[in-house]
């Protein structure tokens, strides 16, 4: 009887604990991101520096689309790590969200553009249309599908764990 | 000696007798007031019992808000399904269309007749449900 | 540079807790020196983890936002104020703060015990210990010193307007103090298990201790609820909120344990239990911090998430919570004390209520899991509803509320005379159940625990007062910390009862020049007000009221809604207008095509007396707490 309490007494803070464990390492716990794919929505937006029209037909290759704002102080802090996407040859389209032009190209002007091209979408219709409710957000593209759409910061860790499987399952950017 | 152990004897049955008696009290307790949180799609699909009271979360679709006097009536959608929301009462401060909420409250006549509104205090928030069946 | 300063004493204070605990371990030796050595590493490690944290006060005053943290949760144009509380709005800064607190007792602690005393260099190792655990958690996976690379951004974020308000920066302070300062209560008790000399006298160290947390944690729950009433435009006080739940689980715990604590200290009794209440309490403070800081739990305070951070908080949790309680399990046989406790004696009623109280702490907690456990196995999405913890803890705090008059004027160890025998007890019931009857008749209200609630706290109101008067007259001792504590207690269940009963709200649609009268008042709209602020606009109505009931007194009541110039935010500041019985509570909502307003007007009866109340409490626990440091 006394020993039955003396290891209840144990067991059950550690069976607790081992119940969280098991939550927290259930597949994919990573609340930002959204794995549910859908095709890029129709849209017909400009371009940030230049007056050429972009729509969804142009957009039927493979990249990574990131919402940002000149704004957003987290897309400052994710910047470093969109320019280690750059460089390594990955093909990042930005989303400028709810901002006006002048604020940013000064932006892009003073922090280096890792963006290979930027669609402006001043009223954040796209956007809206693409789910999304903040900045920064990044969506991965293939052939005008979206599979992987993160919400908040990407750095190495979320990169490495949520759209890295999914790159390779899909055999992209190679 | 022997007195002392029938005594302790009794102490611990009424213990474990009154655990086990306070144990179900409030599991009983527990499960007449679980609120079931449902998307619009799983609603759609699912009997809900008269008289129980539900949370329905997701957005706020756009140009579906309509008032009359103190009452507001709006469509919560997941983007799949919507469904129709009825309130009497002052919305939380973010609340408009397109944002993220979650209404509380009885379904009559497939409408739900909320009687509390909730919104996060974060910008970015999405009701946890859509998080969920993102999954 | 100073944040590179500052990040590099944190680090150096790790290392410092690391080797004050190392050197504790090695204190079988016996070896004074060592004994010495241990206290003194441990206050240079406290040394130095306090100035890293006011060079960060100093880069959060100086908005450096060149750190990540304070570029993302700060702003120029924020108030000095603000700009120090904007450290612990979120994840990171908020866990810096925590285990600022936790040097901070622990070196508290640490200068006051003792030399001579046997468990301190294992409790004080013990501490360092924790506090290795928390700055590695906070250096790997929440580091405040993140740098932004290579250009600082010339402003901050915007901070959202609702967290900009005063009792929502102070309360998590002394949230976190309240929290943490249960950690001497662990420490030192998990000392005393491990050496398993039995004759050592815990109860005295520990008590001042942990009367000093259960005051601080009292007074930042109470703030919390406050902010909570008038910012969120809700009004209500309490709302059951998991992230509410598990600060209110170390409450009722702390709350156990110094009361079991007293009758351990007096009477031999209870031991054992007093030890386990101590290592919960702790534990449940952790287990708040790991629901908040995992994100396992969907709240409106709870913090963004990510696993790392659950999965290191759990498993360091882990390892605390067995060495403590596989030392406790360890312990148990002898520390089991062959003291019986007497029926029908003061420590038998304190027992009776600790019983109640962990009863409550384990409904408390199963509402809170029940959600979570409920998604594991059938992967359903629930919330456990308000009812649920009103029916619990309304019959058992009135159960509690009897126990608690009978331990009064009740004797140590000895069997006491209750019921009618006891002509003080008898009167205060006869009374208690006199104006129950004449109030419940009076409001019309028979609900179960309308009657249950005014009882209950009359019975304490009355019991309390006429053991006051009695003993001045009689020039008799009695212990006025836990009058005035409990007077506080009876104050809270009757402004609860009366606030549930009475308060109710109404929705109307009003435009200006109309008058809508609700229960005495005439509320007549006046007009609106657009005002231009710095960083916002924003309009403001006018509502005279008239008072019926007094001689037609007008007041003015300016509801207001504002929208925050950046990214839009809309935010409504409640009018309230306080009277002696009740609050005013006005929200404006929204604007009709037609020219009317949506507007809230709600009663909330005794509302005021529910922190009053709470005060009253806390000022109890305080006057124990200056007698029983006195005495240690």
């Amino acid at each position: 009887m006394k020993n039955l309490i003396r290891s209840l007494i144990i067991l059950l803070p550690l069976f607790g604990i081992y119940f969280f464990f098991n939550i927290l390492t259930e597949e994919k716990f990573y609340p930002g991101a959204d794995f549910r794919s859908f095709e890029v929505p129709n849209f017909e937006l400009s371009a940030l520096d230049i007056d050429v029209k972009y729509t969804s037909e142009d957009f039927d290759n493979e990249f990574l689309m990131n919402v940002w704002a000149s704004w957003c102080i987290t897309c400052r802090v994710e910047h470093g790590f969109l320019m280690k996407l750059n460089n390594d040859g990955y093909n990042i389209v930005g989303l400028n969200y709810k901002d006006n032009k002048s604020d940013a190209l000064g932006w892009l002007k003073k922090y280096t553009n890792p963006y290979s091209l930027n669609i402006h979408d001043p009223k954040g219709s796209l956007a809206l249309d693409m789910g999304v409710t903040g900045a920064p957000e990044t969506f991965l593209v293939k052939d005008g599908v979206v599979l992987v759409h993160y919400s908040g910061e990407v750095n190495k860790v979320i990169w490495d764990n949520v759209f890295v499987p999914i790159i390779k399952e899909n055999k992209m950017f190679q | 000696m022997n007195n002392l152990r029938r005594k302790r004897l009794l102490s611990v049955v009424a213990l474990v007798f009154t655990s086990f008696l306070g144990v179900f009290l409030i599991l009983k307790a527990l499960n007449s007031n679980l609120d079931y949180f449902y998307t619009p799609s799983e609603m759609i699909n699912i009997e809900i019992p008269d008289k129980k009271r539900v949370k329905l979360g997701g957005m706020v679709q756009e140009d579906s808000v309509k008032r009359n006097g103190t009452n507001i009536s709006f469509k919560i959608t997941d983007f799949n399904h919507s469904i129709d929301v009825s309130y009497n009462g002052v919305v939380p401060d973010l609340f408009k269309e397109g944002s993220g909420i979650v209404a509380y409250g009885l379904i009559v006549d497939e409408i739900l007749i909320a009687e509390d509104i909730f919104a996060k205090h974060d910008e970015n928030y999405m009701p946890p449900t859509i998080e969920i069946s993102k999954k | 540079m100073i944040g590179e300063i500052s990040h590099f004493f944190t680090i150096i204070a790790s290392c410092l807790f690391l080797l004050s605990f190392i050197f504790s371990t090695r204190t079988y030796q016996s070896n004074h020196n060592i004994e010495i050595l241990v206290s003194r590493v441990f206050s240079y490690g406290f040394y130095f983890i306090l100035i890293s944290f006011l060079l960060y006060v100093w880069l959060a005053i100086q908005s450096d936002f060149s750190i990540k943290y304070i570029a993302q949760h700060s702003n120029k144009e924020l108030p000095i104020f603000y700009k120090i509380s904007s450290i612990w709005s979120a994840h990171e800064g908020s866990m810096f703060l925590w285990i600022l607190f936790l040097a901070l007792w622990s070196q508290l602690f640490n200068i006051n015990l003792s030399k001579k005393n046997i468990l301190k260099a294992p409790a004080i190792g013990l501490l360092a210990f924790i506090l290795f655990g928390f700055l590695m958690f906070l250096l790997f996976t929440s580091n405040p010193f993140e740098v932004i690379l290579p250009i600082a951004p010339i402003n901050g974020a915007d901070i959202n307007p609702v967290l900009q308000d005063p009792a929502l920066a102070i309360h998590p302070p002394f949230l976190y103090l309240g929290y943490v300062g249960f950690v001497i209560a662990f420490a030192y008790n998990t000392a005393f298990l491990i050496k398993g000399d039995m004759d050592i006298n815990w109860e005295r160290v520990v008590r001042p201790w942990s009367l000093a947390a259960w005051i601080l944690l009292t007074i930042g729950i109470s703030l919390g609820s406050w902010w909570a009433y008038y910012e969120l435009g809700w009004g209500g006080y309490w709302f059951w909120d998991p992230v509410e739940n598990v600060a209110l689980m170390p409450w009722l715990a702390g709350t156990a344990l110094i009361h079991s604590l007293y009758v351990s200290s007096r009477t031999k009794a209870l031991k054992s239990w007093t030890i386990l209440l101590s290592i919960s309490v702790f534990s449940l403070s952790l287990f708040g911090a790991f629901i908040v800081r995992s994100g396992i739990i969907d709240s409106i305070h709870s913090f963004a998430n990510d696993p790392q951070r659950g999965l290191y908080l759990l498993g360091f949790s882990a390892i605390l919570i067995t060495i403590s309680l596989g030392f406790y399990a360890y312990r148990l046989p002898v520390l089991i004390s062959t003291n019986l406790v007497a029926s029908k004696s003061k420590e038998a009623f304190l027992s009776i209520n600790n019983i109640i109280f962990a009863t409550l702490i384990f409904a408390v907690f199963l509402g809170v899991m029940y959600p979570l456990i409920f998604d594991f196995i059938y992967g359903e999405r629930i919330s456990v509803g308000p009812p649920y913890y009103n029916t619990i803890f309304a019959p058992l705090t009135f159960l509690a509320s009897i126990f608690l008059v009978f331990s009064v004027g009740s004797l140590w160890k000895r069997s006491s005379q209750l019921f009618f025998i006891n002509s003080a007890l008898s009167a205060s019931i006869l009374l208690a159940t006199l104006i129950t009857l004449y109030l419940v008749s009076l409001f019309n209200d028979f609900n179960w625990w309308f009657v249950g609630g005014l009882f209950s706290s009359f019975l304490i109101l009355f019991r309390y007062l006429i053991l006051i008067i009695y003993s001045f007259y009689q020039g008799n001792y009695f212990n006025k910390a836990s009058a005035i504590a409990h007077i506080g207690l009876g104050l809270l269940i009757l402004a609860t009862t009366f606030n549930a009963s009475l308060s109710y709200e109404k929705v109307i649609n009003i435009k200006p020049g109309e008058t809508y009268t609700a229960e005495a008042y005439e509320f007549t709209l006046i007009n609106f007000d657009l005002i231009n602020e710095s960083n916002y606009d924003s309009v403001r109505a006018k509502f005279s009221v008239k008072d019926i009931n007094s001689l037609n007194k007008v007041f003015f009541l300016y509801p207001e809604k504002r929208k925050y110039f950046i990214r839009g935010q809309i935010t409504s500041e409640s009018a309230i207008k306080i009277t002696p019985t009740k609050d005013i509570y006005m929200t404006l909502g929204d604007q009709l095509d037609s020219g009317y307003w949506v507007v809230n007007i709600q009663y909330n009866y005794l509302i005021r007396l529910i922190w009053i109340a709470a005060a009253v409490m806390c000022l109890g626990a305080l006057v124990t707490f200056t007698q029983s440091y006195s005495k240690k």
